[in-house]
């Protein structure tokens, strides 16, 4: 991928940084290429191919800021642009909290690229053929046209068909290389083998339902999408007949495949810029117990071959498996070098790389035997919209899913909305299942909380 | 017109050499030529101590057999990297296809620069980011934070195509973003605002100054009294201009040809019928000037246009580029967009609008509801197509009771149906508003859009509360 040209392009733009008067200067080269084959109701509806390469330039003079892109790589222009860069750094403001990392805090075993294992060279063997086969043999098109899908896939309806099948395969390969003015070289090579598809199916009164699956592996062996049209297919089916339950206060269990849009919020919400800004819900909230106890989150950055894994941030800062959240306890803010700085804090990693919430009370626990634990209440399987005001937490979701009683799914829900604060929210958790999909970047598997407000 | 091939490197017979060597695959190729260049300032604690610029360069060539694509781009503009993405684009492998002739293309004027981006120096424009932070805090002692984001863009576009079709563009952008935290002591708000317009750097005036300011603190001890409402399906009155959010999801999308040719939107066997009452007419416009949804020209090469989907409450045009206009036998409608050379074109919206009404005035709506909400703030909403159900998320609103504006509501998202959303539809005022946010449609690939609406009360629509 990165070629010994590339690697010597972006050594040279820190030369070039540095002939501009630049104290300091970090450069990124991101290149990736990905193959696409898109088809629609089971035939090739698109075929596309990508190849991206650019330069991000963060640039440090005397005491000012600036970062800076490019995607035209030749030496002679990239001269000229650093040092248009470094002029207009000078006219920015001077920010002393602008700082490189602590070379010591950096990278220094993410050498070749491929440390993490989930590089897999036989990406660069797939043949057109074989992209067009695999998109082709992943379509369920030609077993459910012409007729009404069949029992198994129709959730138990009669007479629903389907009336549209896009599905998108592709593999592709990111290869990133970050370099700066204090000796910084670490290198994130990955592949991705990726199919996703999105259907929509008719009851015999032509009411439509749409939904989506898919899935993701770094390995081309490990990759199957096989049942990806069956599953979108039962998850449109299974809302057929929606509508809204009365509005009121209901155990909520949220399955795998859409939790972490429960999570999110929590770790934006430990990210330095907005702890510095005053535009987080937990401002001052490091060392305190805010959450259920039974809730745990781990930054699982080092696990080999699994997807997500990473050995440095974006800084070139070295990652490392910690506690963000513990006992429900807040263990860890999300601090870059130039946060660190402005909140007198200690740097950490920018960002949650892997994160996994644990397991809790038992491990084991899936979407089902959450229902069964909690009796009655609604499980949500889809998010439609929504947002969280990130200075009070509060938010408001539209989603839907099914209405369950005695742990059993009794009618599809649609229409309804959830809201509340997470503060509260996570207060209340039940219980963490352990049935993460390990293709996600984010591990979450279902979740079940008490009373949360659904509107209908 | 200059038609940007010094940007480019490139002259006629090379073009048409490319889309040759891309025909060979498929009855139609087009190339689509991009220079962007991206500016960014940023206010934080009280300064401007970040900032940059980003160059994007490159092209995408397309070749279409019937609705099959092939598309590849590459980021050199030199022939064989170019005709390396023509070969990549080709292997849809359809049957190959000529050049035709088409006629001129003449497109509207809508982006008028008076003052280049380029004619200030950064400090200047900082400047002016400083200025507005002061002019904030002037009107606030509450204020405890801004963080102002200036950026402006140009991008020189040029496209080439098997109907021998030449056609160039260059469109400018500015935004001005501005996030403010405000404290009590107890407890914190933060408020949003924005502007974006297709112009020069003639943007940054003091009337914008001032109007920003106004606008970030206005009604903040509302906001700081506002609680959540009662959730449930009540009248919503939405009031002009930013509520045009409800027309972009609930209506815009589902109206957009792809969803409709694949058969996924619920408006797919609504062609011609009557979707809500009469009087109502809404639109999709390319050519309100200066606006964030303008184009001269779309990114297929067809000229900007103001198109009605719904003519006294018939639906009378779905949004079309060129692959569903030649599935459905009809004129392009201009919709073809993309995010930049690295994506294929497909249906997007611009200006989405309802035009004003006859049933009076926004007070007349509220007067009319007994026990409803009035919403005016929103952030982000999202469709589901097939089912045609629909959200938007309010960031400020009051309770009607009464006929009257009573307790202030935030931070809820409120959901309906589409179709049954325009059916309810039960009054429009005559206040027809352009939003002039910094709205971007994100289907499948992120585009500047913008939307507006008269005051419109909805008869039913559930609201998310406790």
């Amino acid at each position: 991928m990165i070629t010994r040209t590339e690697r010597d392009i972006a050594l040279a733009c820190l030369d070039f940084a540095r002939e501009a008067g630049a104290q300091g200067a970090r450069i990124t080269l991101n290149k990736s290429i990905e193959d696409l084959i898109a088809t629609l109701d089971g035939e090739v509806d698109k075929v596309t191919r990508c190849a991206d390469r650019s330069l991000s330039i963060a640039l440090f003079v005397d005491g000012s800021y600036g970062s800076f892109s490019v995607n035209k790589m030749d030496p002679e222009s990239l001269r000229d642009f650093i040092f248009k860069a470094a002029e207009t750094v000078r006219m920015l403001a001077p920010d002393p909290c602008r700082v490189l990392p602590d070379p010591e805090r950096c990278c220094k075993t993410a050498r070749e690229g491929t440390e993490m294992d989930i590089y897999d060279p036989a990406r660069e063997a797939v043949s057109p053929d074989e992209r067009r086969e695999a998109a082709l043999a992943a379509a369920v098109t030609p077993r459910c046209s012409g007729k009404a899908l069949e029992p198994a896939l129709s959730c138990g309806h009669e007479g629903m068909r389907l009336v549209s099948e896009e599905g998108e395969y592709s593999d592709s390969v990111f290869d990133t290389l970050v370099v700066d003015s204090q000796g910084l070289e670490c290198r994130h090579t990955e592949t991705s083998f990726d199919y996703g598809v999105e259907v929509t199916v008719e009851d015999p009164e032509g009411n439509k339902y749409s939904d989506y699956w898919w899935t993701s592996s770094p390995r081309r062996s490990d990759f199957d999408a096989s049942d990806c049209g069956a599953e979108a297919i039962r998850r449109a089916c299974a809302q057929a007949g929606s509508s809204p339950a009365p509005s009121g206060k209901y155990n909520m269990v949220i399955s795998r495949d859409m939790a972490s849009r429960l999570v999110t919020p929590l770790l934006n919400a430990l990210n330095g810029y907005s702890i510095q800004q005053g535009n987080s819900f937990l401002v001052g909230s490091e060392g305190k117990q805010l959450f259920c106890p039974g809730l745990g989150i781990m930054d699982e950055p080092w696990r080999k071959g699994e997807a997500g894994s990473k050995l440095f941030d974006g800084e070139g800062v070295a990652t490392c498996e910690a506690p963000i959240i513990e006992n429900g306890t807040v263990k860890r803010f999300f601090i870059n070098s130039y946060m660190a700085g402005k909140l007198g804090m200690a740097p950490t990693v920018e960002d949650a790389i892997r994160p996994r919430v644990l397991p809790w009370p038992a491990p084991g626990l899936d979407a089902d035997t959450l229902m069964r634990e909690c009796g009655d209440g609604i499980l949500v399987t889809d998010f439609n919209g929504g947002n969280c005001n990130m200075t009070t937490g509060d938010f408001s979701y539209g989603i839907s899913g099914q209405l369950f009683r005695d742990g059993k799914s009794v009618r599809p829900v649609s229409e309804m909305l959830i809201t509340g604060n997470f503060l509260e929210l996570w207060k209340h958790l039940l219980a963490a299942g352990s049935d993460y999909r390990p293709c996600a970047t984010k591990l979450v598997g279902s979740l079940a909380f008490s009373a949360v407000d659904f509107s209908g | 017109m200059n038609n940007n091939m010094d940007i480019f490197g490139v002259d006629t017979a090379g073009l048409r050499n490319i889309v040759a060597e891309g025909l060979k695959g498929g009855s139609w190729c087009d190339l689509y030529f991009e220079q962007t260049v991206y500016n960014d300032l940023l206010l934080r604690d009280g300064i401007v101590a970040s900032g940059g610029f980003h160059l994007d360069y490159g092209c995408g060539v397309r070749v279409l057999d019937g609705e099959k694509t092939g598309y590849a781009y590459s980021e050199s503009t030199e022939m064989p990297a170019l005709m390396d993405a023509a070969r990549a684009a080709a292997a849809i492998a359809g049957k190959a296809g000529t050049f035709g002739t088409a006629a001129p293309v003449c497109p509207p004027e809508i982006d008028i620069v008076r003052q280049a981006w380029d004619s200030a120096t950064k400090k200047e424009l900082a400047a002016w980011l400083e200025r507005l932070e002061a002019a904030i805090r002037a009107r606030e002692h509450r204020t405890v934070k801004v963080i102002a984001l200036l950026s402006w863009s140009q991008s020189d576009i040029m496209m080439y195509n098997s109907l021998d079709s030449l056609t160039s563009d260059s469109r400018p952008l500015g935004n001005v973003t501005v996030t403010v935290i405000f404290s009590d002591g107890r407890r914190t708000e933060q408020r949003n605002v924005s502007r974006s317009h297709r112009c020069g750097r003639e943007m940054l005036s003091d009337g914008l100054l001032e109007a920003l300011a106004d606008e970030a603190v206005a009604g903040l001890d509302d906001s700081f009294a506002a609680r959540r409402p009662k959730g449930g399906r009540m009248p919503v009155v939405m009031a002009a201009g930013a509520s045009g959010i409800l027309l972009h999801e609930a209506m815009g999308h589902a109206f957009e040809a792809d969803f409709n040719r694949k058969g996924q939107s619920i408006f797919c066997d609504k062609m011609g019928r009557r979707i809500c009452r009469r009087g109502i007419n809404i639109l999709d416009d390319a050519t309100i000037p200066g606006n964030r949804g303008s184009l001269r020209i779309d990114d297929e090469g067809v000229p900007g246009q103001k198109t009605y989907m719904v003519q006294d409450g018939v639906l009378t045009s779905y949004l079309h580029d060129r692959i569903s206009a030649g599935w459905y036998g009809v004129p392009p409608t201009g919709n073809g967009r993309r995010e930049s050379f690295r994506y294929n074109p497909i249906p997007r919206m611009r200006a989405t609008y309802m035009e004003s009404g006859t049933d009076g005035t926004l007070q007349d709506l509220i007067s009319s509801v007994r026990k409803g909400i009035y919403v005016d703030k929103f952030a982000n909403g999202e469709v589901k197509i097939g089912e045609g159900d629909f959200t938007f998320y309010v960031n400020r609103g009051y309770l009607i009771e009464n006929g009257r504006l009573t307790m202030p509501v935030k931070d809820i998202n409120i959901i309906g149906n589409g179709p049954q959303a325009l059916a309810d539809i039960e009054a429009v005022a005559g206040d027809l508003k352009i939003d002039d946010g910094t709205w971007t449609c994100g289907k499948e690939q992120s585009a500047a859009v913008s939307c507006g609406i008269p005051s419109v009360l909805i008869k039913n629509l559930t609201v998310g509360g406790e």
